[in-house]
C-alpha cells in the first residue's frame, strides 16, 4: 500500500514542484503580511541576523509546520477514504484479504515523505529569504513534533470515520476543519491576538497545546511563550494527546467501518 | 440543407443558460457558499492577528508607516476579497476545462455546433457573479466582525476598479486553462498559479516592498492593478500613476490586451491537442 502511494506520487511531479511552491508563496505572504507591521521596515535587519523575540517568522513557521501536517493528514487519510469510495475501489480493498489497519496508515507513510520534504525545503527557503530561524533545544522539539503529529493522525482517523457517515459533505466539513483549526490553534499568530472567548475554547484543544509548545521550545522560550500553560504541563498534554488520539481515532474508524459495512453504504456515494 | 451559423441572441442565450446552469448547481450546496464568504475572513484574520500580537498599540501606526493607512483591518480584508475574485477566475475557468475533460464531456462540447468561447462566456459570468457576491459578502460581513467601517471613501470608484480587472483576470484564466489542458495536472498548477498572483498582486502588504525586478514582474499583471486601485479608492492610498484615471486606463489597456492574448494561446493549445492525443484524453 505505501509502495502504490509513492508510486502515485512519483507519477505526477509538477504536482509536488507545485506544492513545494505554493507553501513558500503562502509563509511569503504571510510573513510579508506581517512585516507591514514592523516599525522598522525601511532598516530591516541584515540577510542572516539571529532573530529576536518578537520576530514574528519564528511563530508563522513552526505553525505553519504543525498546519501543513494537520491539513494534509485531513485530506489524506480523512478525504481520501472519500475518494477511494468515488472511484470505486474501497468495497474493492475491503473484499481483499489486505489488512485494513495497513490501508489506512499507509497514508501516513506518504503524508510522513511527501509533507516532510515539502516542509523542509519550504523552512529552507524561508530562512534564505528572511534569515535565520531559531532552533533552541532540537530534541525536545522533535519528541513534541512527533507526538503532536501522532495526535494529528489520529484526528485524520477520526475524519475518515466521519467521511464514512456524511459522505459528500466531508470536503466542506474538511475545508471548514481546516480554517478553524488555523484560527483556534493559532498556528500563524500568538495565542494573545485570539479574543477571550475564542482562547477559552482554544484551551479545550489539546493540537493547540501542540503548536504552543513546539513553536515555544524552538524558539527557546522568549518571554510570554508558552502561552497556554507551563511548557510542563503542555510536554504532558502533547503526550497523552500524541498517544491517545491514534487509538481514538482507529477505534471511531472501526466503529464507521462496521456501520457502513452493516448499511451497505461502503459503496454507495 | 445548408448550416448557418448561430446568431448573436442564440449565442447570448447560451451564454445566461450556461450561467444559470452553475448558479442553479451551487444554490444546492448552501454550505459551499457560507464557505465562500468565511474563508476570506479567516484568511484575513490571519495577517492581522500575527500584526496584532507582534505590535501591540502601535500595530495600527506602524502600518501606516509602511503603507500609508492605518486602517489594516479594510486593508487586509480588501486584499483578501481580492484573492476571493482571482482565485474564482482560475479555479472556475481553468478547472472548469479539466472538469469536462475528465467527465468525458469536453470532446463532446467540440463536437456541438456551438463555439467553447460562448461556453465559457457562461462560465466566466457565473464565476463573475459568484466571487462579487462572496468577496462582497466578506468584506461586509468582516468589517462588521471586525470593526471597521466598510463604507468609506470611495465606494463606486472601487467598485468601477473591481469591474475594470475582473475582464483582464478572466483573460489571464483563459491563458492558464490552456496550461492546463495540455499539461493536465490542474489541481496542483492551479493552486500555484493563484498563490503566485496573490503574492504579486501584494494581498496583505504593498508590492513597494518588493525588489526592483519583482516590483517590475508585479506590475504586469492586472490584479496588481486592480488590488491597488481598489485600496486607493477606499481608504486613500496613493495610486501608482497618482491620478485615479490613468491607473484606470492600464486596467482598461490590460482588458483589451489579456482576453486576446488569453483566447490566441488557449486556441493554439487546442488545435496543438486536437491534432495530437486529442482533447478526451487525461
Amino acid at each position: 500500500m505505501v509502495r502504490k502511494e509513492l508510486i502515485l506520487m512519483v507519477r505526477y511531479p509538477v504536482n509536488f514542484i507545485a506544492s513545494f511552491g505554493q507553501i513558500f508563496l503562502i509563509v511569503a505572504i504571510l510573513s510579508l503580511g506581517g512585516r507591514t507591521f514592523s516599525a522598522n521596515l525601511d532598516n530591516p535587519p541584515p540577510i542572516g541576523a539571529p532573530p529576536t523575540s518578537g520576530n514574528p517568522s519564528g511563530v508563522v513557521i513552526y505553525g505553519f509546520i504543525l498546519f501543513m501536517f494537520l491539513s494534509d493528514t485531513l485530506w489524506t487519510i480523512g478525504y481520501n477514504v472519500r475518494h477511494e469510495q468515488v472511484q470505486g475501489t474501497l468495497e474493492q480493498l475491503y473484499l481483499s484479504p489486505a489488512s485494513k489497519f495497513a490501508s489506512l496508515v499507509s497514508r501516513v507513510a506518504n503524508i510522513l515523505l511527501w509533507t516532510g520534504l515539502l516542509t523542509l525545503a519550504a523552512s529552507g527557503l524561508m530562512v534564505l529569504m528572511i534569515g535565520r530561524l531559531p532552533v533552541e533545544n532540537p530534541w525536545l522539539g522533535l519528541y513534541l513534533l512527533v507526538m503532536s503529529l501522532a495526535g494529528t493522525f489520529g484526528i485524520g482517523f477520526a475524519f475518515a470515520a466521519l467521511t464514512l457517515r456524511i459522505r459528500e459533505t466531508a470536503q466542506t466539513m474538511a475545508n471548514l476543519l481546516q480554517f478553524v483549526f488555523l484560527i483556534l490553534c493559532a498556528n500563524f499568530f500568538p495565542f494573545s491576538a485570539l479574543p477571550p472567548v475564542l482562547l477559552r475554547i482554544s484551551r479545550l484543544i489539546p493540537l493547540s497545546y501542540s503548536v504552543d509548545a513546539f513553536r515555544s521550545t524552538l524558539m527557546n522560550y522568549p518571554p510570554g511563550y508558552p502561552e497556554l500553560a507551563p511548557i510542563s504541563v503542555e510536554i504532558v498534554i502533547v503526550t497523552l494527546f500524541g498517544i491517545g488520539m491514534p487509538f481514538l481515532g482507529y477505534y471511531l474508524y472501526r466503529r464507521a467501518e462496521d456501520h457502513a459495512r452493516r448499511s451497505g453504504s461502503l459503496s454507495s456515494f | 440543407m445548408t448550416a448557418t451559423s448561430p446568431t448573436l441572441k442564440s449565442n447570448l442565450s447560451i451564454v445566461l443558460a450556461s450561467a444559470r446552469m452553475r448558479l442553479a448547481t451551487i444554490s444546492r450546496y448552501p454550505g459551499q457558499l457560507l464557505m465562500d464568504i468565511f474563508i476570506p475572513i479567516v484568511f484575513a484574520a490571519m495577517p492581522i492577528l500575527l500584526g496584532r500580537a507582534t505590535a501591540g498599540p502601535d500595530a495600527g501606526e506602524n502600518f501606516a508607516q509602511n503603507t500609508g493607512t492605518s486602517n489594516y483591518v479594510a486593508y487586509m480584508l480588501i486584499g483578501s476579497a481580492a484573492f476571493t475574485i482571482v482565485t474564482y477566475a482560475f479555479w472556475h475557468i481553468a478547472y472548469w476545462l479539466r472538469w469536462e475533460q475528465e467527465t468525458g464531456t469536453l470532446e463532446a462540447l467540440y463536437l456541438s455546433p456551438t463555439h467553447r468561447v460562448w461556453v465559457a462566456g457562461g462560465t466566466a459570468l457565473y464565476s463573475c457573479l459568484r466571487s462579487l457576491f462572496s468577496a462582497s459578502a466578506a468584506f461586509l460581513i468582516g468589517s462588521k466582525i471586525l470593526g471597521v467601517n466598510p463604507f468609506e471613501g470611495g465606494v463606486g470608484l472601487a467598485f468601477l476598479f473591481i469591474l475594470s480587472g475582473l475582464i483582464p483576470i478572466y483573460g489571464l484564466a483563459l491563458l492558464f486553462g490552456a496550461l492546463v489542458i495540455k499539461v493536465k495536472e490542474a489541481n496542483a498548477l492551479i493552486n500555484l498559479m493563484q498563490w503566485g498572483v496573490s503574492f504579486l498582486m501584494g494581498i496583505f502588504f504593498p508590492i513597494a516592498m518588493f525588489p526592483p525586478l519583482l516590483r517590475a514582474i508585479a506590475l504586469l499583471f492586472p490584479p496588481t492593478w486592480m488590488t491597488n486601485g481598489v485600496r486607493s479608492a477606499l481608504l486613500g492610498l496613493t495610486y501608482f500613476f497618482q491620478e485615479w484615471y490613468l491607473d484606470l486606463a492600464v486596467l482598461w489597456a490590460f482588458a483589451l490586451i489579456a482576453p486576446l492574448l488569453g483566447y490566441w494561446v488557449f486556441t493554439r493549445a487546442e488545435t496543438s491537442i486536437r491534432r495530437n492525443e486529442g482533447v478526451g484524453q487525461f
